[in-house]
This record gives structure tokens, sequence and C-alpha cells, in this order.
């Protein structure tokens, strides 16, 4: 999944930090005075858990009815079309609220974890033996937020949008991967509703796959695999006022700036077992910037004791947050990995790889970034983060601690590779402050490891485009990326994977690596047996950073967010790193 | 008298069309492709999206045609093609890439804040600047007068935008005097609207009403140093009958014509004060249409309305002052 | 404010004495010069402004000498890493360690970078950038006000169209505008690109700001232009090009010196102001670039907001004073 997207930046505090730059680091805070940090351990356990029974509705006990909750934040929304909600904030707001899908994911009080439960469907599907065909029933009683009764043919429809990589280039192509025909079938706007991968039968869905997919439960999970009405869906206009069968609907709608929404009235908590909806409205805005945000959760007067923000709160207010409303702030896990990824081509040199892993400035960039140690950066070597099933550190760099810059043996091993004064192209944002001091920072390391730095200057709005454009002048990309769920298969085929370049560009291939060797081991691992794979995708890790070092990881992500003291239920939902929306409520 | 005001209308109508020329080609023509944002704000941009962007923006045709069709659209509706098709009625002034919403009403809907900041402001430092100015004259010369030239010297030479920063670090956030609100519509609930504007009322008008005192004093001083006035005090009329009916109204005619020129570069925007206090109107919305990925249609339209109503103030204070001097119509 | 206060000064300069070099006796200049000395809050002004210009001017040799550095990119300047804490505060200094010498304002958070380093470093930007668009806004200003001012007809009808053309084009809006433009222009060239942005500043900061001594200039120019000695100087075939530079120029010292010292403060405060909105320079220091930084953590570390606030209203205070003072010194009359 991909992290939230920097836009807007007047100040730009931090953002872009995960996009552009990297982390510092010891391993613990052992220097006395460090943050305590959030549990490193369970990062992306996130929806480990599942529990295929559970029934609405749900009630939170002393839980009460009413109030308007606002929500602030300086990252606009991207794309709210549920088809292309990837982001980690559209969607964890719609499918917390506003959309329902085949499966969904509950806060589980008592672990903190994630626990996926059934939505739309009676239950987390049911497969045939070897998990290329999946059967879902839809509970009865669904409905649109005019009234009309959400159908198992909206259900497919909506399917059915989400092979379409055209109108929603930035929505997860997992249909496209697993479905039957998923490289042919390109949606309904181009190929027409024909399509024998999903199929419908009063009630009930069969979705058939092209290879195994035993983790089809996970991607009903995603806004992409809910219902859409056929004939009011114009991808252009849709993202504007997706239709709601969750308890909240689009009320007022700027993008990028303000979302209104309010009670759905024909969202009946009977049919759904994870939502609760006590707040009568939410009022989101997404231009106040970080500065603002923390001195009005700081004072907590008036309005601002109902409101919340997914924002990190800015390190410079973290210690007073900790020491003085440790009450009112919420750190968690958010299960996604930073990395420096050297193009793969034009790095051919492993020892040239290795000696930019030695040389980055963990901690001055994450400084820089204004990012805290075991907070919101969390040092790591695994691209896997931590808390996935059979995950196992590793260290494919002998003598280096994770977080920690080694300019000797960065030296050394350029030395080695007779390399000494390699080029090395990166972009930065230069209009984001952040960029522009880890740009520094980055430039410095380099330098003294024996690198010639030549960092390329873009803007907020131009790097995304720029990093995937497979020619463009730069021999290395910062990057990031978050699991779909816990599985090693939605790191690998997405990040590892060889695309076709002239067709599909880099897709989120960062590295541009390109190995017959793994790209055959990852289509293996995706036949073999369930309860094989956790070890094997672990394995995988370890044998492409052991072997092949294409890319290596900066370290992993933490969320420290903050409340005003009216909101209950204000927890970190470790699938996205966003508030636990399904369970706020306002005293 | 007719003929003054035709050449002036004239005059200003030629410097709103060059303006709007100067502004088209600045965004349409400048380095960056304008089918850029647009084709980023749906994902990933593709060279094949990119160009099929770009022949749907009418990109491909020649300057001339583009212009052509926005200035027609300012008065007769068009369509416009952004990924989709939108309706855009007159006076059109584009589609805007980040809301797909008509740009002429979103601007209608921002102007509220910020007439409400330029109105409040403006009624302070008016009435403030010209009272200190009168005060300062009538007492020309004492430590009373001194004190306010001196003060509004000092007050005038600090930068505005710090002044205000200062005032909402401090008033407002450490002190918590006024409320931390921001910016509420009058029609929704006219208490928070006058708390929340209260602060960058009086900012405003502290700054700017220096500037008032000063020109006020001037004008006074130099009126009551005339002959008429000396003859009226020692026909007996009363002091403050003179300070106000005679110096006064010849203080008035400077005061008219920055007045009205103060006032348009206030409804033109007020970027600083809307971006420290958070108010969300025109000036913080051009600044946020600047910020990636950019919003062409909006930037065009607010700085060609911001173009529009300084040049309307200049020839309504242009008009006033003949009416007022009408010396003026002769040169 | 450049535009008012400009425009005050049309109202309250009279039109330039002419200068008889015949008599002997002294210049209004000279005689302006030496109301100036005599000044008390013109002397303590211009004090101050030379004690930053000074600063600003030897801001290499003041760093190097007291060992701080106003950015990290030389190799003896402190990592980030070393001298601040898990929270990007200072774990040296303020604003929880005792004072130090080594960094007498502190360093900043998250980068490290020492506060005195970069607010010397700041003036020396803020003062370059205003010098150069003071020079030339006012070389344009004054060539143009001179021309439309002695042309009559339609080439000063012309000019006072384009004057008003220009001052409708709203600044900060266009100022807005360009930042963007050059960064896609020039992302490729770190150094090309640094200087582009000091050369786009510097050039809206002149586009914008010459219209109002033009004018000022012409007005003078106007009636100037009926006195006897340009008159004189007519009807004996002396050459416009000799008129206008010989015996008109030297007539409009005072105002253009005036305007001047109350341009440069104006120029100081709109660099600062722009660098603060994000849209000025970003390559090198700047005072408003570091006010905006500071906003963040302004509860906790006072001193890293105050130092550029405060050297930001000395710097905009003492000039503009300074400038007042010149005018009061040309014409006594305004001070009644």
């Amino acid at each position: 999944m991909r992290f939230k997207k920097p836009i807007i930046a007047i100040t730009a505090v931090g953002m872009l930090a995960l996009a552009a730059c990297g982390g510092s680091g010891s391993t613990n805070g052992g220097s006395g005075e460090g943050a305590s940090g959030i549990d490193a351990e369970t990062l992306g356990s996130a929806g480990s858990g599942m529990n295929p029974d559970a029934k609405g509705p749900v009630e939170i006990e002393g839980a009460k009815e009413g109030g308007t909750v606002t929500v602030l934040s300086f990252s606009g929304l991207n794309s709210m079309d549920p088809t292309e909600a990837y982001y980690v904030n559209t969607a964890s707001i719609l499918s917390g609220l506003v959309t329902r899908s085949l499966t969904q994911y509950v806060y589980d009080e008592e672990s903190g974890d994630m626990v996926l439960v059934p939505d739309l469907a009676t239950d987390l599907g049911t497969p045939n033996e070897d998990f290329t065909e999946w059967k879902f029933t839809l509970r009865e009683g669904i409905k649109w937020e005019d009234g009309t009764d959400v159908t198992a043919e909206d259900v497919r429809y909506g399917i059915l949008r989400s092979f379409d990589r055209t109108s929603f280039p930035e929505g997860a192509a997992y249909s496209n991967d697993y479905f039957l025909d998923g490289d042919k079938y390109k949606g309904p706007y181009k190929s027409g509703t024909e399509y024998a991968g999903v199929e419908v039968e009063g009630n009930t869905l069969t979705l058939k796959m092209n290879k195994p997919f035993p983790d089809m439960p996970y991607w009903g999970a995603f806004p992409a695999i809910g219902p859409i009405p056929e004939g009011k869906d114009d991808p252009d206009k849709y993202r504007l006022h997706p239709m709601a069968t969750g308890p909240y609907m689009f009320d007022e709608y700027t993008p990028e700036k303000s979302l209104t929404l309010v009670r759905n009235p024909h969202w009946d908590p009977a049919t759904d077992p994870g939502r609760t909806a006590y707040p009568d409205k939410y009022v989101m805005d997404f231009q106040t910037d970080n500065t603002k945000i923390d001195q009005i959760m700081l004072n907590d007067q008036g309005e601002a004791q109902t409101t919340l923000t997914f924002d990190d709160v800015l390190a410079e207010n973290f210690r007073t947050f900790q020491n003085d409303h440790e009450d009112r702030l919420v750190l968690g896990g958010q299960p996604c990995t930073s990395y420096w990824a050297p193009d793969y081509r034009k790095i051919t040199d492993i020892k040239v790889r290795q000696a930019l892993a030695y040389a980055y400035p963990y901690k001055d960039a994450a400084l820089a970034a204004g990012l805290i140690e075991n907070v919101t950066r969390i040092w790591g070597t695994n691209l896997m983060p931590p808390g996935i099933p059979e995950r196992a550190e590793f260290n494919p760099l002998p003598d280096h601690e994770p977080g920690t810059t080694d300019t000797a043996k960065a030296k050394a091993l350029l030395e080695e590779a007779g390399e000494t004064g390699y080029e090395i192209k990166w972009l930065f944002a230069n209009d984001d402050p952040s960029s522009v001091k880890a740009k520094d920072v980055q430039v410095r390391a380099l330098k003294e490891a024996g690198f010639s730095p030549k960092p390329v200057a873009s803007t907020i709005a131009d790097l995304s485009t720029v990093r995937a454009d497979p020619d463009a002048d730069i021999n290395v990309r910062s990057a990031g990326w978050c699991s779909d769920w816990p599985s090693g298969g939605s790191w690998f085929p997405p990040v590892m994977q060889s695309t076709n370049l002239d067709e599909e560009g880099l897709g989120s291939n960062y590295a541009v690596f390109s190995e017959p060797e793994v790209d055959q081991k990852i289509d293996e691992i995706l036949t073999m047996p369930t309860e094989d794979q956790p070890a094997a995708w672990n394995e995988l890790d370890k044998m492409i950073q052991e072997k092949y070092f294409p890319l290596f990881v900066i370290g992993y992500g933490g969320v420290a967010q903050t409340h005003g003291s009216a909101i209950n239920g204000h927890n970190i939902d470790a699938t996205f790193g966003m508030p636990t929306w399904k369970d706020i409520w306002v005293s | 008298m007719a003929g003054f005001i035709i050449r002036r209308v004239i005059s200003s109508f030629l410097v709103v069309v060059l303006t709007s020329m100067f502004v088209f080609a600045l965004f349409f023509l400048g380095p960056s492709n304008p089918a850029g944002p647009v084709c980023e704000a749906s994902g990933k941009c593709t060279a094949e999206r990119l160009a099929l962007i770009e022949e749907q923006m009418g990109l491909n045709e020649s300057v001339v045609t583009q212009y052509g069709a926005f200035a027609k659209g300012i008065f007769v509706d068009r369509t416009i093609t952004i990924g989709s098709e939108y309706e855009c009625d007159a006076p059109c002034l584009g589609i805007s890439y980040g809301t797909r919403g008509q740009v002429t009403d979103e601007l209608l809907e921002k102007y509220p804040a910020t007439l409400s900041i330029a109105i409040g402001g403006a009624m302070i430092y008016l009435t403030l600047g010209v009272l200190l100015g009168v005060l300062a004259a009538r007492w020309r010369g004492t430590a009373a007068d001194r004190l306010l030239v001196g003060g509004s010297l000092l007050v005038s030479s600090v930068p505005y935008y710090l002044f205000a920063l200062l005032a909402w670090i401090f008033l407002t956030l450490q002190w918590s005097i006024f409320p931390a609100t921001g910016y509420t519509p009058l029609t929704e609930n006219p208490g928070a609207w006058f708390a929340g504007l209260l602060l960058p009322w009086v900012v405003i008008g502290v700054t700017f009403s220096t500037q008032y005192a000063r020109f006020t004093r001037g004008s006074m001083v130099e009126t009551l140093g005339e002959d008429y006035i000396r003859t009226a005090t020692a026909k007996g009329v009363k002091s403050n009958k003179v300070v106000f009916k005679h110096g006064l109204r010849a203080a008035i005619v400077p005061i008219v014509t920055i007045f009205g020129l103060d006032f348009a570069a206030l409804l033109a925007g007020t970027v600083f004060t809307e971006r420290i206090f958070n108010i969300n109107g025109v000036g913080w919305w051009a600044l946020n249409s600047i910020q990636s990925p950019q919003d062409f249609p909006v930037i065009t339209a607010t700085v060609l309305v911001s173009a529009v109503l300084v040049v309307v103030a200049n020839l309504l204070v242009d008009v006033i002052y003949s009416f007022l001097d009408p010396r003026v119509r002769m040169s | 404010m450049t535009t008012a206060d400009l425009e005050q000064l049309e109202h309250e300069l009279p039109p330039g004495e002419p200068v008889d070099k015949k008599i002997a006796g002294k210049s209004p200049t000279r005689i302006a010069f030496e109301r100036l000395r005599k000044d008390k809050v013109a002397v303590i002004s211009s004090a101050v402004v030379l004690l930053l210009i000074l600063m600003g001017l030897f801001a290499p040799l003041i760093c190097s000498l007291w060992g701080i550095y106003p950015d990290n990119s030389d190799p003896a300047s402190p990592r980030p890493s070393e001298v601040l804490s898990f929270d990007t505060f200072p774990a040296i200094g303020p604003p929880y360690y005792p004072f130090t010498w080594e960094h007498p304002l502190g360093l900043a958070p998250r980068t490290g970078y020492d506060n005195l380093a970069r607010l010397l470093y700041g003036i020396r930007t803020s003062l370059s950038v205003a010098a150069a668009a003071t020079i030339l806004s006012t070389v344009i200003g004054v060539s143009i006000g001179l021309v439309a001012g002695f042309a009559r007809g339609w080439l000063d009808r012309l000019i006072s169209f384009v004057i008003d053309l220009f001052l409708s084009f709203p600044f900060l809006l266009g100022a807005l505008a360009l930042a963007p433009i050059i960064i896609s222009r020039f992302s490729t060239n770190l150094e090309a690109l640094s200087k582009a942005q000091v050369i786009a500043l510097v050039s809206v900061l002149v586009v914008f700001g010459w219209m109002a001594l033009a004018r000022l200039i012409r007005g003078q120019v106007l009636s100037l232009r009926e006195r006897e000695f340009v008159q004189a100087a007519q009807v004996m075939g002396v050459p416009t090009r000799r008129i206008l530079f010989k015996e008109l120029l030297p007539n409009l010292v005072a105002p253009i010196v005036v305007a001047t010292s109350l341009t440069l403060p104006a120029y100081v405060a709109a660099e600062a102001g722009l660098s603060y909105l994000g849209i000025g320079l970003t390559g090198v220091p700047s005072l408003g670039q570091t006010i905006n930084d500071a906003v963040n953590s302004y509860a906790e570390y006072p001193l890293y907001l105050w130092a550029p606030v405060v050297t930001v209203m000395v710097l905009v205070l003492a000039l503009n004073l300074l400038g007042d003072s010149i005018r009061d010194a040309f014409d006594p009359k305004t001070r009644r």
C-alpha cells in the first residue's frame, strides 16, 4: 500500500519524510534520554488474526451517541473513488466510515491488533481446495445511501472496475495479478461487463483465480472489492461522491481541502459486524498545518476537545505531549518500510550498492526529516516489517548495526570496487524544507564516503511522477512501501518482481530489479500451500538481500497521533497506521 | 468631465485586457505544462495519458485560439474537457483542476472571508488613523503629538507579517486572549464570525492606521496654517468646528486616494493575513493553488480578479478625486 | 508599503530646487548631510545599519573565527546526530541545556545548524538581494520617469499607461506564481537553480517596484520642465539627452536619495516575507526561512524564533528611520 501522498506544503513539516528521506540511528535508543517507543516487534502483524463468525451490531460499553468529530490533517486526500483508494488515509477513511467491502478489519482491544472479520459477506469466504475459486455470500438488508438495495451485481461491478489500470492508475493491481484473465480483462469501460472471473448466483459471488490466492479475504477488505452502482460511476466524478454503504455518507467534499461526513440513514448496524457509529458527524479539514494542529491539540480548548488528527505530532512537540498529555497521545505501528533503491540497471556492482548502505546518514536524515527514533522511525534490515508471521531478522551487511553509518567501511568497499567518485543522482523536493534538509545531510555523508552526490531538484507535485519514469536521469530512488496484508504476498510481487518497463513502467519496483531467479521464486511461493508460504517469503527476503542486495532498508514506520480530551476509542489501526475510525465516540 | 471619465474607463479596460493576456501567457505558455498536474491528479501519469489530456485541454491549439476561448468564456457559457466534460457558465474563469468545480463559483465562495477581513480591517484603520491624525494635528508640537508620530513611524517600520505572526503566536496561542477558531461564515454564526476575525482586524487596523494618521496630520497641519482658517479662527469660529469642518475636509482628498488603493489591495488577496490566521479566503486559496500540484485556472482567476479590483478602485478614486479637486481634470 | 510611502513623498516633496552653481554656496545635498549629522535618530540608525552591513559583509570571517557553520556541508561542521537529541532539539545549549559560548544563539532543531552563523548569512542574503533590487529599480524608475516627464504627448501617455498596468498587477500573487516555474526550469542544476532563484527574486522585486519612483520622478520633471533654466537650455539648443542628465538629474538627487532610502527597507521586508511564505530562496540561508522553521517550536525554543524576528525588525526599522531622517534633512518642512 502506498504512503499518504505528500501534497501541499507551505511548511510541509515532516511530510514527504517517508518518500524522500531516510532514517538514522541506534537500535533501541540506548542513550538514556531517548523516547520510550512503540512495540517494534508487532509493527506489521496488523491483521493476522481472523474471526469469520463476528456478528453485528457492535456496541461499545459506555459509549455515547452524538457529537461532531473534527479531524485535522495537513495532507489532502487523493482519489476517494473506492476502486482507486490505495493510500493509507483514503483507504482507511473509506472503509472505516463510508464504503463497505466483502471483509473488514476491527480493532481488538486486548491484543491491540487488528482482526479480519466479515463485512458485506456473511463470512470470510469459502475457497476451493487449491484457493483458485472463492465463494462469498452477501448479507440481506444492505442498502445504498439513497435507500435502494445493494445487490450482488453491484459488488460484481465494483470488482470489475478494480481491473481498470487506465481509469484508476493508482489503485491496487491484485485483481489483475490473481484473477482469471486478469492480465487481459481491462475493466467495464474498456472490455465491457462480460467477464467470466466473477459470477453471480442469487446472493452468492464466485470469484475465479488464475493462480492460488489464499489471501483473497484480505484483498476483500479493500474498498475496491465492494459495490459500485453501474451507471452512476463516471470515474472522473464518482471520486467526488462515492455512494455510501457504511454508517456515514459524503455531505460536502472539496478534494485535498475538506470533507464532511453525515449519518447514512440507510445503514443498518445489525448487518455490520465491525462498525459503530456514535458521532453524528465528521468534519475533516486537510489544510491546517502541523504547527497549528499541534497547538490546537495541546491547548485542548473548546472544539479541540472533540478533535483528532492522523498526522504525526511534530518531533518538537513530542516531549511536551509525552510528559504532560500522555493520555491524548496515541503511538502505534504502521507496517511500512522506507528504503533507498539503487537502479539495478545502472548501479550494477553490488559493492557500490552495499557501500551506499554503509554510507547512508540514517540518523542525520531522520532528524532532518523530524522523525523520532523508535517512535516514527524504527531501524531494521528486512524488507518485510516486523510482525509478519515467520519473519526472522537477518542482516545482509556484516558488522553493520541497523541505523548506523560506517563511512570507513563504505569508502573501503567503494575502493575495492574501483568506483571511488561514483556519481549518485536522486530526487528531492525543492519546495519542501524537510526534503531539502535531508538532502543536505545525504550529500555530505555520500561525499565523505567517496561518492559524488548529485541531487536532482524536483517539486512535491512532480517527484513521484519523475521517480516513476524508468528513463529519468537518476540512479537511486528513495521509496517506501506498506503491507497490504500481513504476508510477503503483498511485498515481493509488487516491490521485487520485474515489470515490463515499456508497457507498465516501474510499477512499484523502484529498484528496477529484475532477476529471473527471483521472479520464478515469487511465482513458486504463490503456488505453495498456504502454511508454507510465510517461511518461504522470509527465506526469499533474505536470499534477495544477501545475494543481490538490490535495495537497502532505512527503517520502518510508526505513528504518533493526538486527540482531544473528549475523544474516545482513538487507537491505531496498524494495518494503515491510521485511527480506528470504527470505534470512535465523543464523551 | 465626461470626457475625462471616458478616457479613464477606456484605459482601465485596456489595462485589464493586457493583464489577462499577460497572466494567461505566464501560466499557459510558461515552462510548466498545465496538463501535468491534471494528469498527475488522477495517478500515474503516462506519456500516452498526458498526450490525451493535452489534446482534450486544447493545449495543442495556437496561443491566440486558447486565449480566445478563455476570453469568450467570460461572456458566454462553455464546456471544458479535463478528463471528463464540465459545464462552465459565464462568466467562466475555467474549471479548477483540483476540485473540478467552476472557478467562478469557488471564487464567490471564498470572497466573503476576504471581504470580511478587508471591510473590518479598513473600518478600524480608517477610523483609528484619521482620529489619531486629527488629534496629533490639534496637539501639534506637544509630547502627545511626538508620541503619536514616533509610534506610528515605529509600527509602520515593522514588517506587517511579523506583526501578524507575533500577534497570532502570543495573543492567540500563548495567552489565548483571542480564540483560535479561524473563519466562520457570518450567516452561520455571527458571534464566531466576529470572534474569529477580531485579531486579524486589529492587526490590519493598527498597522495600516499609521499611514492614515501621518497623512491626516500632514494635511491638517497644512490646512490649519492656511489664511482662511486663520481668518475663521480670528472671526471667532469655534476651534473644534474649524478643525473638523475646514481642516478635515481638506485632508479627505489624499485619504480617499490611498484608501481606495489600500482597500483594493486588501481585497486582492490578504495572503499573509489568511496564511497566518488560517482563514480560507482568496489569498490562502491562491497560495494553495500555487503549491504543487498547481491549479492553473485558479491562479489565473485570482490574479485577474485582483487586477480588476485594483483597476476599478483606481478608476473610482480618480473619478471621486476629480469631483473633489477639479484641478485634476485639467492636467 | 513602498508604493504608499513613495506616494506620500509625492505629496510632501516640493519640486526639486534648482541648483545654481554660479553662486558659491552649499548644495542641498550638502545642507542635508549637515542636518543629518545633527540628527540623533539618523546617527543612531546609521550606526545600527552600518553594524548590520558589517555583520553581513564579514559573515564568513566571523563564522570561521568563531568556528560555527551556517549549514553542514563543511566536513568540520557538526552532524545533526552529534548535536541533537531524539526529538530533534539541540543536545547542547538552549532551550534545554545551559548557554554555551560555542553557539551563543543555540543550534537549529532538526539540522543542528548554528543559529548565529545562519543569522549572519541571512543578513548577508537579505541585504544583498535588497541592495541589488534597489539599485536596479532606482535606475529603471529614474530613467523611465525622466523620459516620461520630459517627453510630452503619446510617449508620456504610453509610459503612464504601462505604469498603471504594472501597478494593477498584484505583486504577491505574481511572485507566488513565478516560484514553481523557476524550480521546474532549473531543476537539474542545483547551482544554476540557486542563482536563478536569486535572480528571479531580485527581478520580481524590481519588476513590481520601479513604478512608484518612476511616477515620482515624472511628477518632479513635469514641474522642473517649466523652470526658466530648462527652458533656456532648450531655446539654446542643448541636446535633449544633455538636458535630461546634466540639467534635470542633478536637481532630482534629493527625491532619488529619499526614495531609495525608503525602498531598501521595503525590499528587505519583502525578501524575508517571500521566504517566509516558502517562495523565496531555498538554497541559501535567509531570515524569512528561519522564521518559518522556528514557528514550529516557538513555545519550547523562543530564542530560535526571536533572533531572526528581532533582526529583521531592527534592520527594517533602522533603515526606515534613516530613510525618514534623510527625507527630513532634504526637506525640513515635512516635520512641522
